[in-house]
């Protein structure tokens, strides 16, 4: 047996370390506005090193944004515009995130809610215009509320990571839409070449237009419908203490009674229907005709927004209209001042970042290590 | 024979609580030693102060001689001292070997695996560890990754090697194995610290200390004792059983009990036998005790009966209806109520207020709605009253619940399960972690429940709480229930045999 020689303080060549992170037990209102302030001029900040390395004039960029994005009645039609879809899709983000389902399958829901939609505009043809109007928005939903139910089945049943499902679905419902639209029996016929896309839409399946703009349509009242509709269902009714509480802990939840299978797909279809419902006002409010590139990506950004939003409906509003003004006013900055087309989607990264950490630095705080404890 | 690792009149003190005080405890080389005490006894603060998770506020550890003040384990284990924790610290989806020299010091960027795979071969060989090295620890028993924690002690070189409650998660066989295990590692030279209150266990050590409430009250060899002997030092000598009962014996026999529990069967995830033929009947007005050392299969009978979990056979009648496999929603509507033993885990939405939480399962009770809408008023009326009633400290209804103490946040649960079930109160453990104040008020409810005439099934782990309170006492050990004993007549002893699994079983 070996002994030990050294006097005992000599023993442990360690250290402990000095600082740890702990939860704020109340964070105050002011602390966190003044978080998120601070994320926003970071996020500027850092934006603004971006495009000096691509040679812009930050201040000459900024200003077009700003003037793009908030300049004009008509510029605030065409963010408003920008925004409906994004507040849409977050606001799908909010409901299954809030219940801590993790869907990412709002981008394929925006599709199956943008062929739903175009299934009942063409089944519905010859109804009264706002009945017709009514069952597409309708089918929309069904549509997104179909395919977000298949994976909070797949994960009740089989236990499937909805991550992994509604991902791999995303995939499947846009080349569906391929097959469809690019060949199939929804391939616009009237033309010599073959685009991917259909025809036009019936005019009286247009979602009209509001105060006379020719950007801003009736999807932008469905858009706010939507966040009052969540954040009523979310505060005030049972559904939404059972989402809410899920998320916090579905274990006590399971333990009094309330069967967490069935609220997964409850929050699935109800997140499904909203994401649907931007693929509806994005077909039938802008595009007028069933094509896959207007609905890239708007299901992808809506996971940001909502998070930028702190799962929040009201949050989710400002965030999508933020980012609406950014996806507005950056054609605006790309114009006049140059800067390379990649640069928005890449400050709204930027942007996402910071805003998390700010989410964070509102949530903790740092600590003194005290000796002995 | 000299002394390796020793205490000197150590205490401990928490907010309010002496765990330890002027405890003096010795180790020698080559020795299994055993530490038994109840729950609460002091057991894990001193085996956390020799690992150097706590720092002793008086008193002070020598090892090999020479006082030593640990800073944090990585100083225990510096020096030479491992610890296998109940719940095992392994990642499941590596092999043994990488299990072991992962977090090693020495692993530096490059692990030298060629190096530890010898060593750790070499340790195998040398305690008789028949062990797959390369095998994924997800596909080895629960007794061979204790194993494995076993082997990553000794790869640090333990020379002391402290087991907490080892044989809690093992079948008597994998136990058998354990043992023979450390009494190889004792002919090599290591010393074991053993926390147990099996009763088998303790008698297999070479010496044992006693704890109680903090304090050792002596250490002896097991040779000397028996086993009766042990269990009252454990329990203590003065303890006053006979506190007068104030029970309403005016019950009617004839009556069926509100709940028959036959032949209940549950095996868990790791196919381990949780509930082995349980069978129980309690009657309106009754309380049944249920004594037993936790994870015994208290757990899986009380999910059972309120629903949560769906054992594997066996039935379940509540009030004359079979109601076995149905969910938890059909117990709580039939009247059932439970506390669950992980109040902030099972019986609480943390981040939730009180208010919010005093509904939890009931969110859809016309009480509490108005049409669609959850009546915010309403409830904020009856939780406040309730916030009233059963005496909750907090600033307002509005508080969430993690911002409360574990005394209040329990009282929040009773109210809640005591307002909205009807028939059977299921109490697992509901005095745990709690200040005498409180757990005085818990059961004072819980007396005026059964005074209404509920059926109430109360769980602990202090033997003497359950004796006042319990009308029968029922005794599991293993997932089986031992003996069912009248506390009028039986002693703690009794008690204490049919805990560590006697077969003293009486029927009842």
């Amino acid at each position: 047996m070996t002994s030990i020689n050294e006097p005992a303080e000599n023993l442990f060549p360690e250290p402990v370390p000095k600082w740890r992170i702990e939860r704020r037990v109340n964070p105050k209102r002011s602390w966190t506005f003044a978080m998120y302030a601070l994320a926003t001029l970071f996020g500027l900040f850092l934006s603004a090193l971006l495009l000096l390395t691509s040679g812009a004039d930050v201040f000459k960029a900024y200003s077009a944004l700003l003037k793009g994005a908030f300049g004009s009645e008509k510029a605030l039609y065409a963010t408003m515009a920008k925004a409906t879809p994004l507040i849409l899709t977050g606001l799908a983000t909010v409901v299954a995130f809030r219940a801590q389902v993790w869907s990412i399958g709002q981008e394929g829901q925006v599709y199956a809610g943008a062929m739903g939609a175009y299934l009942g505009c063409l089944v519905f043809i010859g109804l009264p215009a706002w009945l017709y109007v009514c069952l597409i928005i309708l089918s929309g939903m069904i549509g997104g509320a179909l395919l977000g139910t298949t994976a909070a089945i797949l994960k009740d049943r089989f236990d499937v990571n909805e991550i992994i499902s509604t991902v791999m679905m995303n995939y499947l419902i846009v080349f569906l839409l391929s097959y469809l639209i690019g060949g199939g029996p929804w391939t616009e016929v009237s033309t010599t070449v073959v685009y991917q896309q259909t025809g036009p839409i019936p005019a009286a399946s247009e979602l009209p237009y509001l105060l006379g703009s020719t950007k801003l349509h009736l999807g932008f009242i469905l858009a706010l419908t939507a966040a009052l509709v969540c954040y009523v269902l979310l505060e005030k009714t049972p559904l939404g203490y059972e989402i809410r509480a899920m998320g916090f802990n579905p274990i006590a939840l399971a333990y009094r009674g309330t069967n967490i299978g069935r609220t997964i797909i409850i929050v699935m279809a109800v997140s499904g229907a909203i994401a649907g419902l931007a693929g509806v006002s994005e077909i039938f409010g802008t595009a007028h005709r069933l094509r896959a590139d207007t609905l890239y990506g708007l299901g992808y950004t809506g996971i940001i927004i909502g998070m930028i939003g702190g799962l929040r409906p009201l949050g989710t509003v400002v965030a999508g209209i933020v980012f609406g003004g950014l996806a507005s006013g950056g054609l605006y900055m790309k114009l006049l001042a140059q800067v390379p087309d990649a640069l928005v989607p890449a400050m709204q990264g930027i942007l996402l970042l910071a805003f998390l950490c700010a989410g964070v630095a509102a949530r903790y705080k740092l600590v003194r290590t005290e000796k002995d404890v | 024979m000299s002394t390796l690792l020793k205490a000197v009149n150590l205490t401990k003190r928490f907010p309010g609580v002496i765990a330890n005080e002027d405890v003096n405890f010795e180790l020698k080389p080559g020795e299994v030693h055993c530490l038994f005490g109840e729950n609460g006894a002091g057991k894990s603060t001193l085996s956390s102060c020799l690992f150097g998770f706590y720092q002793p506020e008086g008193g002070h550890i020598e090892f090999n001689g020479k006082p030593v003040a640990f800073r944090s384990p990585r100083d225990a284990i510096h020096i030479g001292i491992g610890m296998v924790h109940q719940h095992f610290v392994l990642v499941s989806e590596f092999t043994v070997l990488e299990n072991i020299v992962v977090g090693t010091h020495e692993a530096g960027w490059k692990l030298q695996m060629q190096e530890a795979r010898a060593r750790v071969e070499e340790l195998c060989r040398e305690y008789e560890i028949d062990l797959d090295i390369d095998a994924n620890v997800r596909d080895l028993a629960v007794g061979q990754q204790q194993w494995v924690e076993m082997l990553k002690a000794l790869y640090l070189d333990a020379r002391v090697l402290i087991l907490d409650e080892p044989t809690a998660v093992l079948t008597p066989e994998e136990s058998r194995k354990l043992f023979r295990i450390i009494d190889h590692m004792c002919e090599l030279g290591l010393s074991i610290l053993l926390i147990s209150h099996k009763m088998v266990e303790v008698m297999r050590s070479d010496r044992v200390t006693v704890l109680r409430k903090g304090k050792v009250v002596g250490t002896v060899k097991p040779s000397d004792v028996t086993p009766d002997e042990l269990t009252r030092m454990m329990v203590g000598r003065d303890v006053d059983l006979r506190v007068a009962r104030d029970r309403s014996d005016d019950r009617d026999r004839t009556e069926p009990p509100v709940l028959i529990v036959e032949n209940l069967v549950y095996r868990d995830g790791r196919g381990k036998l949780a509930l082995d033929d349980v069978s129980l009947a309690i009657r309106k007005g009754e309380i049944l005790g249920l004594a037993g050392v936790s994870g015994n299969g208290q757990k899986e009978l009380f999910e059972s009966l309120s629903g949560v979990l769906i054992p594997d056979s066996g039935s379940i009648i509540l009030g004359g209806e079979q109601i076995k496999g149905l969910p938890s929603r059909h117990y709580m509507d039939r009247g059932v109520g439970l506390v669950p033993d992980d109040r902030f885990r099972e019986g609480l939405i943390p981040e939730f207020n009180i208010r919010e939480n005093m509904i939890l399962g009931w969110q859809r009770h016309d009480d509490y709605t108005k049409g669609p809408f959850l009546d915010h008023k309403q409830i904020g009326t009856i939780a406040d009253g309730l916030i009233d009633e059963f005496q909750i400290t907090t600033p307002s209804g509005l508080t969430p619940v993690n911002h409360l103490s574990g005394g209040n946040a329990q009282k929040v649960i009773l109210a809640r399960e005591f307002v909205h079930s009807r028939k059977l109160l299921l109490a697992n453990q509901p005095t745990r972690g709690l200040d005498l104040g409180v757990i005085e008020y818990v059961y004072k409810q819980i007396i005026v429940k059964r005074d209404e005439g509920y059926a109430v099934l109360l769980a602990s782990e202090e033997l003497e709480d359950l004796l006042n309170l319990s009308d029968r006492i029922a005794v599991i050990s293993s997932g089986r229930i031992t003996g069912v004993v009248d506390p009028q007549s039986t002693t703690i002893e009794e008690i204490g045999l049919l805990m560590a699994g006697g077969q003293q079983g009486v029927a009842a």
